[in-house]
């Protein structure tokens, strides 16, 4: 049980969300809930993006205190993955806001919104 | 130089700034957002420039006080000024193009476009992976924000399809670069490469996800639902900027991202893009949507560049030349032709026809379709020579083989699209107009098409020896539209006859004989051009691009250069045949097989070249592998054009429904570039043999059934211009027959045969076409009595079938005494007694000729017909005189021809004693029998005349048929159903079995597309279960499982 810690949960967490997002936008028919998976799926990516920069037992890379000033690289976690994810929820952000409007707007042509119901162009 | 950072600044900043100006600005925002886009162009120009002229070094841009891989750095060198520079250019000439929809769309639209533009750039420049990812995501975004420019179901749903399916495969982007980070502990690119990528599972899994999410990104078969779906129902222009823009980034982004790959993947991805190529390409065959064929074309085009960069490592350092010259193309062509949709609005390509309104459009419409399909002189051709060149010397035939079958799928639908705009008969009541910020994107990517086709080949070794002056000349006459056929004609005849007085010295004794058939030909042909008025519209420009081709063909060096002209050859002979009435089927028939034909010679020349240090026409006769098999390819190219039987179903339309003038240039001339390729060939590779079979045994066969068949259906046409198109075919088969002897005798014969069978069919064809020109009718049951009408056609007609037929003493008796000759020295009996039978038939359809047009009765409504017009009876006496000249001395004509073949025959030749000609068979004095046979008609026809004197003459009227009241008014004619008994008795020898084997392939592809774009039902969760399985399967087959 030493092996397994928070790093090892997370990512299969992470894992889990993001099959769980993908199988979600296979199988659910309304158009709503596609998106909502998708934020799952985008959730499960976070995630992931975490925990690969997460080192156990190293704190956040704020340097506050004046005893992480000294040797800084071996007491923080790798802050780049903590970055790169914050780009990564503003992106998911806009990508979902954008969805939603196109559902808005797929409403307003069809009143339905149901997947099956936007089959127009084809073959 | 403007540093390549201020591309991004300045994109960004304007569309800040237009944040800020007021809600009815709409218009100053567009000029800023072109302003802007315009700057952009120009510094990725100037840097591309810089480039290519003073070969500076890569320049590296630092966005931190820390140097990579601390920091974010972007990168400009040669290809990234290049491709930013295409990028920032169709985001200007596309936003110009789109000025006003995006206008009326409010200035957000302005700010989707310049996010887009400023997005692929940075996607193009970026040496880091994250980077790479934000600004595709932005890129994406942007274009979900373009394609809702149009707001209907159609679009709003595919918009829908593309964010859920770029949003899926971003994720994979993202997990792939975290992967890579993890393992690598780097973002940057570079630094990444210099670690050893193999050491871990974990990082070959992320570098496969990676990976995979770009190859999906080009929309690979058939995980690509979405991205059609995109292109069928967006705005032209919004699926321009995809096509050309976001597409012309992934490729880029791949050729960066490749060293990642190991070389199984790379593979894996080259396969993938070449299955994109050929499925897509198939699928396109069944659209009727013009966006969304143009959709399949995109993806078709992106696969095979994919294609090309998967397999580098096997193509080497020509890989770059290969792409960019296939991809400038593609991006040109591609968005000169959604552009021309966009201006058209016809949801069907049926509709099309509506185009000749606008004789501009048209001619850019065909000038962006050529640039499309690779043909010369446009960058496309020499990508495409290049990769099968390529292809060939790394032996990957099956590759080219690929290659060749997609790009013909393409053509069958592109050239479709084509005819259909040209000569549709659909009737659209609307005029075309096209506003000046749509045209002038249009002309400038036009014009950069051939600027871009000129620059390719200069960079070429062996392209930049083309001659460009005849295709100069050719395309000259476009602009000289305006003026009237006198002046053009003269023009034309004037050029042609100044070439080839100024070249022919240079020429040796072959060259000159084809060079003479063809230009003096064409000179006799475009002669009979004065008898048209006004101002005969796109006539010149592609009759000379024909001459060009066929000069071209004579002159060649290099296999490159004689598969230029061959190419264009068939664009310039492609558009004569379109002009015909009914013309559509045909002339795609005729394209069809042309285009085939070209794809088998160019593999043939491929096969040639393999270890070869150069591609002269020389190294055909010095092959030491794959002998039989290039032979087999470029004969069976050759006589596509020949039309031997198999190949020969486009010829009788092709010929029968052409112009007047036009149609002896194809069947006289034309044809005889075939049996130039034929004899090159032969003289190069002489006698090869499958087994221990000899190709030239099969090619007499071959040859005399195409005699036999060809007579045979000649003589059961209705049609006189039909019935002198099948006498083509079994003329050609005359020729093929006397190539495949390998004698000196059937050498003379053929080559002696091609020069009379151009005289007598051109002399026949234009009498004909005469008779057509006046009576309006090609149906010889509707003719008869023409003879008092129209005399010197019926010298013309007489003295043509009299040459044809080989009577004596006209010099087609000399073409079949040799013959036999050298039948009888070959001792092949069999085909000679097939041959002599085929004779026989001929003289059924000549008789057809003269009987049932000049004689008999005639018909009552030509009571006041006329002589063909003067100018078109001018080129026939012109060659009148020449058989008589070549009847009395044949020896004029045999001769040199004679003196030629020794080289390469010293056997069996025939010795001349003044106008005697000695065989080890027999002897022969044309000038001889030319007075015995003249004495002998003068005495017959003197007694003839004598004996009429006392004949009565009887008035015309007709009471056979009173009180009755036949059906089909034809059958009542005498002339219908000439050779009812024949047709009874052999006629199920002609029975159209080739032509329905040909419709059956046609029918059986296209059913087979039909089935493959049933997988894109249009739900975006299938989409999204292709994507899923897509990466799955390609996962299992590159990490063992399958």
């Amino acid at each position: 049980m030493q092996n397994i810690g928070i790093e090892q949960i997370s990512l299969a967490v992470g894992f889990i969300l993001l099959l769980i997002g993908i199988w979600g936008m296979l199988s659910q028919k309304n158009i709503l809930k596609i998106i909502v998976s998708f934020t799952i799926f985008e959730t499960g990516l976070n995630v992931i993006l975490v925990v690969i920069g997460y080192i156990r037992n190293k704190t956040a890379p704020i340097l506050d205190t004046t005893e992480l000033q000294t040797n800084t690289a071996e007491k923080i976690v790798d802050p780049i993955p903590q970055a790169l994810v914050l780009t990564s929820i503003v992106i998911g952000l806009g990508v979902t806001a954008l969805l939603l409007v196109y559902a808005l707007k797929m409403h307003k042509e069809k009143k339905s919104l149901l997947i099956n119901d936007y089959k127009d162009t084809k073959w | 130089m403007v540093d390549p950072i201020y591309i991004v600044a300045v994109l960004l900043g304007i569309s800040f700034s237009l944040g800020f100006i007021g809600k009815k600005s709409e218009n100053i925002a567009g000029i800023l957002s072109l302003l802007a886009l315009g700057f952009t162009t120009l510094v990725s120009a100037q840097w591309f420039y810089n480039f290519v002229t003073a070969d500076i070094e890569t320049y590296h841009i630092f966005t931190t006080a820390f140097k990579p891989p601390f920091s974010i750095n972007l990168m400009m060198g040669k290809e990234e000024a290049l491709f930013t520079m295409m990028i920032n250019a169709i985001g200007l000439f596309g936003g110009l193009y789109m000025f006003d929809r995006l206008k009326a769309a409010g200035k957000n639209s302005f700010i989707a476009l310049l996010m887009l533009i400023m997005g692929l750039n940075v996607v193009v420049m970026t040496r880091d992976l994250f980077n790479l990812f934000v600004f595709l995501e932005i890129s994406s975004i942007a274009v979900a924000g373009l394609i809702v420019l149009t707001q209907n179901t159609k679009s709003i749903s595919a918009g829908f399809k593309f964010m859920i399916a770029t949003g899926i495969i971003s994720g994979l982007l993202l997990l792939g670069i975290a992967f890579i980070y993890n393992y690598a502990g780097s973002l940057n690119i570079d630094h990444i490469l210099t670690q050893n990528l193999e050491a871990a599972k974990g990082l070959s899994i992320a570098i496969f996800f990676l990976m995979i999410a770009i190859v999906l990104e080009m929309k690979p078969f058939p995980a690509n639902g979405w991205g059609l779906d995109v292109y069928s129902s967006a705005e032209s222009g919004v699926s321009s900027l995809l096509s050309s823009a976001y597409a012309t980034a992934t490729v880029f982004v791949l050729m960066k991202l490749l060293p990642f790959a190991p070389e199984n993947l790379q593979f894996l991805i080259a396969a993938i893009g070449i299955i994109t190529f050929v499925f897509s390409n198939l699928m396109g065959m069944r659209q009727d949507n013009p966006n969304r064929m143009l959709g399949y074309s995109s993806i078709s085009q992106i696969g095979l560049l994919a294609a090309v960069i998967g397999i580098s490592s096997v193509i080497g350092e020509y890989t770059y030349f290969i792409v960019i010259s296939i991809l400038i193309s593609h991006f040109l062509a591609k968005s000169g032709l959604f552009w021309i949709a966009g201006i058209v609005k016809q949801e069907s390509i049926k509709n099309w026809s509506v185009l000749r309104s606008n004789k501009l459009l048209l001619v850019l419409f065909g000038v962006f379709i050529f640039a499309l399909t690779g043909l010369p002189p446009f960058p496309g051709f020499f990508g495409k020579w290049e990769l099968v060149m390529h292809l060939a010397e790394t032996k990957n035939f099956i590759w080219i083989f690929a290659v060749l079958i997609g790009s013909f799928f393409e053509v069958v639908y592109m050239f479709r699209w084509l005819g259909y705009a040209v000569k549709n008969d659909i009737i659209i009541e609307t005029k075309l107009k096209a506003k000046i910020h749509q045209i002038i994107p249009l002309l400038l990517f036009a014009a950069a098409a051939f600027g871009a086709g000129y620059y390719v080949s200069s960079e070429h070794p062996y392209a930049s020896l083309i001659n460009y002056l005849p295709l100069a000349v050719a395309l000259g006459f476009a602009f000289i539209e305006f003026l009237p056929v006198f002046i053009k004609n003269t023009l034309a005849i004037a050029a042609m006859a100044a070439y080839f007085y100024f070249n022919y010295e240079s020429y040796n004794e072959l060259q000159v004989i084809f060079a003479a058939i063809f230009i003096i030909g064409g000179i006799l042909t475009l002669i009979a051009g004065y008898a048209y008025k006004g101002k005969r519209q796109g006539f010149y420009p592609f009759a000379l691009m024909m001459f060009a081709g066929l000069i071209g063909l004579v002159e060649a060096t290099t296999t490159l250069e004689f598969f230029f002209a061959w190419e264009l050859m068939t664009i310039g002979s492609y558009f004569l045949i379109l002009r015909g009435k009914k013309s559509i089927k045909h002339a795609l028939s005729y394209i069809l097989f042309s285009i085939g034909g070209a794809y088998l010679i160019l593999a043939g020349f491929g096969l040639a070249a393999i270890g070869k240090p150069d591609i002269s026409i020389g190294i055909l006769s010095n092959i030491e592998l794959y002998a039989p098999w290039i032979f087999g390819l470029l004969a069976i190219g050759f006589m596509t054009k020949t039309a031997s039987i198999g190949l020969h179903i486009w010829l009788p339309g092709a010929h029968a429904e052409a112009e007047a003038d036009v149609s002896p240039m194809v069947s006289a001339i034309l044809l005889k570039a075939g049996v130039f390729g034929l004899i090159m060939l032969f003289l190069a590779m002489g006698e090869q043999f499958i087994g221990n079979i000899s190709f030239a045994y099969i090619l007499s066969w071959v040859g005399v059934i195409t005699a036999l068949m060809g007579n045979m259906m000649a003589a059961f046409q209705e049609d006189a211009k039909r019935l002198l198109a099948y006498s083509s075919i079994g003329a050609l088969g005359y020729v093929l027959f006397g190539l495949s002897l390998m004698s000196h005798l059937g050498w003379l014969t053929a080559i002696s045969f091609s020069v009379t069978h151009f005289m007598f069919k051109a002399l026949l064809f234009l009498a004909i076409g005469g008779v057509v020109w006046r009576l309006k009718t090609k149906d010889m049951y509707k003719m008869g009595g023409l003879i008092k009408k129209m005399p010197f056609s019926f010298i013309s007609v007489l003295i043509g079938i009299i040459v044809l037929a080989g009577v004596p003493p006209l010099t087609g008796f000399a073409g079949k005494w040799l013959f036999f000759q050298a039948v009888v020295e070959k001792q092949w009996f069999l085909q000679g007694a097939v041959l002599f039978f085929s004779g026989i038939i001929a003289f059924l359809y000549c008789f057809r000729l003269i009987h049932s047009i000049f004689l008999g009765q005639p018909k009552d409504e030509h009571r006041n017909v006329k002589e063909a017009p003067f100018w078109i009876l001018v080129p026939q006496y012109a060659i009148l005189m020449v058989i008589m000249l070549f009847s009395m001395l044949p020896n004029s004509l045999l001769k040199p021809i004679g003196d030629m073949l020794m080289p390469y025959f010293p056997d069996g030749a025939i010795t001349w004693d003044g106008q005697m000609a000695t065989t080890a068979l027999g002897y022969w004095n044309g000038k001889t029998v030319m007075f015995i046979v003249v004495g002998v008609f003068a005495i017959v026809f003197g007694w003839l005349v004598f004996m009429n004197r006392n004949a009565k003459k009887v008035k015309q009227f007709n009471i056979g048929y009173a009180a009755e009241r036949p059906f089909l008014p034809e059958t009542t004619h005498y002339a219908f159903n000439f050779f009812a008994p024949y047709k009874k008795a052999i006629g199920f020898l002609v029975a159209p079995g080739i032509t329905n084997f040909w419709h059956r392939v046609d029918e059986g592809a296209h059913s087979v597309s039909d089935k493959f774009t049933k997988i894109y039902n249009g739900n975006a969760q299938s989409y999204l279960i292709h994507i899923v399985a897509f990466i799955l399967v390609i996962y299992l087959i590159s990490f063992g499982g399958f």
